[in-house]
């Protein structure tokens, strides 16, 4: 069964990489890689959130911070000339993953909305602290001047191409392991602590330290996602960290769905595309996506991965079931 | 009737569906066709939210310049055509917008007209492309007076904080020595601009007038509604002066409450930033004695140029032009002039050119602009102070600076901080 999922995993993965590698062959625009790169950070930091609100029960507002806690580690180290990208990317995740552990002890002794609201307060302490440390972050101006990107194993992250194999190379593996994570017994764990804490309390589970490793997971892959657009930007700026940034990645989820494991993947893609082409066409950017969320809200109730998946399931299933028959084979 | 909403509900799915595949698979198609026969430059910029005067001025101004370069027959019969983008004041999509409008709607050029965090992103994608770029909003000196930013293809003409708090503690010295104010008070938006113009400001008005004391300090927020216990602060020090770096409906917000606690009947104000159309006519009762640096005013310089070009420009757009509108304008001009003196529209070749170029221009404070090679930003423009009015023409008695005078502080500044 493990060796099944292992291979599935990895088969998927690698399908996913040579359609994402084939792209600059098939697509002479810069413009449509500079996108996916985009849809690929943003889906892999909604997805990491969604660990945590769709699996685990935990809304956090807070997320935001490891996103922007990934990408001033990573370009801090790298602006000091001394650390090659993979060391510097490893380090910005574990360096993230250990702050995550010290919100989490703390965020994790509350529940529900006090939990949310604790992660939106912490963060936005996280925010006040890259505006004031001006020395160290750059305050409101973020990390300016850029920095080099030292060839490791033939890759010139100056190259284009290079850039966006890596940044893809990297999203897919990071989501390969996450899917890992939500199929491995500690994933079926955390959905029955998102459905009945009080259960697993009871055969003897540790419910609190099933949401502090959930959150830990949850920010370090956020973290990744942070220092990929740091590579991408050459930068790292303070609205990274900023409430609004852990806002839309709950719409994201929002609008590609919280049931599915690349709902939010979706949710981003729609969300990137909409951006890119209403900024292209009217400068009433939010006029415009605030009507077109709205109507999708109140028409669609559901994100389109989950009802695109309901319908195929309901569509394949014995029209007779019941519907919670139904919906209990979502995955 | 349930079943007609499952219906519903499959026909909006669906369409929902084909809309996001259909987007997905068709995005390539919104690449605009090239079109052989324009010179593209883009802008990003912010257009929308809460500071999209900056998009809105900036570009106009650009515009009226290339309107008229068109009109004249535009570049061996090319028209220029000007690519606008709204980064909504987000680093990582101005980075993004910039590469869109380099690799996908291969604009020859850039004129960033973003705000400071957003010119530092469009500043590490042109070091990258080498697409010849001028910076025409950012006022942080750091993007043009810090080494480690330099590139051959990137120039700037927006003005400088540090250019401007060296003529702000000038004139404050000199209007200091003439009422024996000592006694200063300072108000400025609590972030890096505020901060770091404040601090040059008190640098150099303690360089001319060694007496002046800086008794207190208040930080308000950006955007902040209620700005009652800075007032009630700074009429507890007492202070003779007061300079402030508030910017915009910030600063519009301070005046017209201070008005209401009698703030200005015993105390001159210093705003760096007031002298600006756009800002200057929102006040509601001008104080008394107000003295401002010189933003934008078609009454400064006192020409007929000036007043011709922002006449120009409220015909166009039926508004006044503002300190961006004459930044972007004259960045568009260099590079115009670039593109006629190379013959060509090579960014490499261009930048070469824009080393040291001068240029005629209605906002040089003698009838011309110079971009100053050792850094590639601009010199020479209008800048200076005068006491406010709210009657046209704004400003009286305005002392325009000495360049002479900026240069040497300014170079003594980069050395100090071992940038020179």
């Amino acid at each position: 069964m493990k060796n099944r999922l292992l291979s599935s995993t990895l088969l998927w993965a690698i399908i996913a990489f040579l359609i994402l590698a084939a792209m600059p062959g098939l697509i002479a625009s810069q413009m449509v890689l500079d996108l996916i790169i985009h849809v690929a950070i943003f889906g892999l930091f909604a997805i990491s959130v969604n660990l945590l609100i769709g699996y685990t029960g935990l809304i956090s507002f807070g997320h935001a911070m490891f996103y922007a806690s990934g990408a001033y580690a990573f370009g801090l180290l790298m602006q000091t000339g001394t650390w090659s990208v993979p060391a510097a990317l490893a380090l910005a995740v574990l360096s993230s993953a250990l702050l995550a552990l010290v919100v989490g002890l703390v965020c994790t002794k509350t529940k529900e909305i006090y939990f949310t609201f604790l992660t939106l307060a912490i963060q936005m302490m996280f925010y006040s602290t890259i505006l004031s440390w001006e020395t160290f972050t750059g305050g409101d101006q973020g990390l300016t001047g850029g920095f080099k990107k030292p060839v490791f194993l033939g890759i010139d992250l100056a190259n284009a191409n290079h850039l966006y194999y890596f940044i893809a190379g990297v999203v897919i593996v990071s989501l390969g392991l996450l899917w890992h994570i939500t199929k491995s017994p500690f994933g079926y764990a955390l959905r029955m602590v998102r459905d009945n804490a009080a259960r697993v309390e009871f055969l003897g589970m540790n419910v609190r330290g099933y949401r502090i490793a959930a959150f830990v997971i949850a920010a370090a892959f956020a973290s990744v996602a942070g220092a990929l657009m740091s590579l991408y930007v050459s930068a790292a700026y303070p609205n990274f960290g900023y409430w609004t940034m852990s806002g839309e990645a709950i719409f994201m989820i929002m609008l590609g769905g919280v049931n599915t494991f690349l709902g939010p993947l979706v949710g981003a893609t729609m969300l990137t595309l909409l951006n890119h082409y209403v900024t292209a066409h009217t400068k009433y950017y939010g006029l415009v996506l605030g009507t077109i969320i709205l109507l999708y809200v109140l028409l669609l109730r559901k994100g389109l991965l989950d009802i695109i998946v309901e319908r195929f399931i309901a569509f394949r299933a014995d029209r007779t079931l019941p519907k919670k028959q139904i919906e209990s084979r979502l995955p | 009737m349930t079943k007609i909403s499952l219906k519903r509900r499959q026909v909006l799915t669906a369409a929902a569906s084909l809309g996001v595949a259909g987007a997905s698979l068709g995005f390539p198609s919104i690449l605009r066709a090239q079109t052989a026969q324009t010179i593209k430059i883009g802008i990003p910029t912010i257009m929308s939210g809460r500071i999209a005067q900056l998009g809105i001025s900036s570009t106009n101004g650009a515009q009226l310049e290339v309107d008229a370069f068109n009109a004249a027959g535009g570049f061996n019969g090319q028209m220029v055509e000007l690519l606008i983008r709204d980064s909504k004041g987000k680093p990582e999509e101005s980075s993004r917008l910039t590469r869109d409008l380099i690799n996908s709607d291969k604009c020859n050029f850039i004129l960033d007209c973003d705000a400071s965090n957003g010119a530092f992103a469009v500043h590490e994608v042109v070091r990258g492309t080498g697409t010849l770029c001028i910076h025409a909003s950012p006022e942080i000196s750091t993007l043009t007076a810090d080494p480690k930013m330099k590139i051959p293809n990137a120039f700037r003409t927006a003005r400088q904080g540090a250019q401007d708090a060296i003529v702000a503690g000038q004139y404050a010295a000199e209007v200091a020595k003439q009422n024996n104010f000592t006694k200063w008070m300072t108000i400025g938006p609590d972030y890096a601009y505020g901060r770091d113009t404040t601090a040059l400001f008190v640098r150099y008005l303690k360089h001319f007038s060694p007496s002046a004391q800086v008794v207190g300090e208040a930080w308000p927020k950006m955007s902040q509604p209620d700005y009652t216990e800075f007032i009630t602060k700074i009429m507890q020090e007492k202070p003779q002066a007061i300079f402030t770096c508030l910017i915009g409906g910030d600063l519009v917000s301070f005046i017209d409450q201070g008005n209401l606690y009698g703030l200005f009947n015993e105390i001159e104000v210093f705003a760096v930033a007031l002298a600006d159309f756009t800002t200057i006519s929102k006040v509601k009762a001008m104080p008394k004695r107000v003295h401002s640096g010189t933003r934008y005013l078609s009454a400064f310089p006192n020409t007929q140029a000036n007043k011709a070009w922002a006449n120009a420009y409220s015909a166009k757009f039926k508004d006044s032009p503002t300190n961006w509108s004459w930044q972007a304008a004259s960045g568009m001009d260099f590079m115009l002039e670039a593109m006629r003196q190379t013959k060509s529209v090579d960014s490499k070749k261009m930048s070469d050119a824009l080393r040291g170029m001068q240029i005629k221009s209605p906002f040089g404070s003698k009838g011309m602009l110079t971009l100053r090679a050792s850094d590639q930003t601009l010199v020479d423009y209008a800048t200076g102070w005068g006491r406010i009015s709210n009657k046209l023409p704004f400003i009286e008695n305005a002392k325009m600076a000495d360049w002479g005078v900026i240069t040497d502080l300014e170079l003594k500044w980069k050395k100090e901080n071992g940038w020179a």
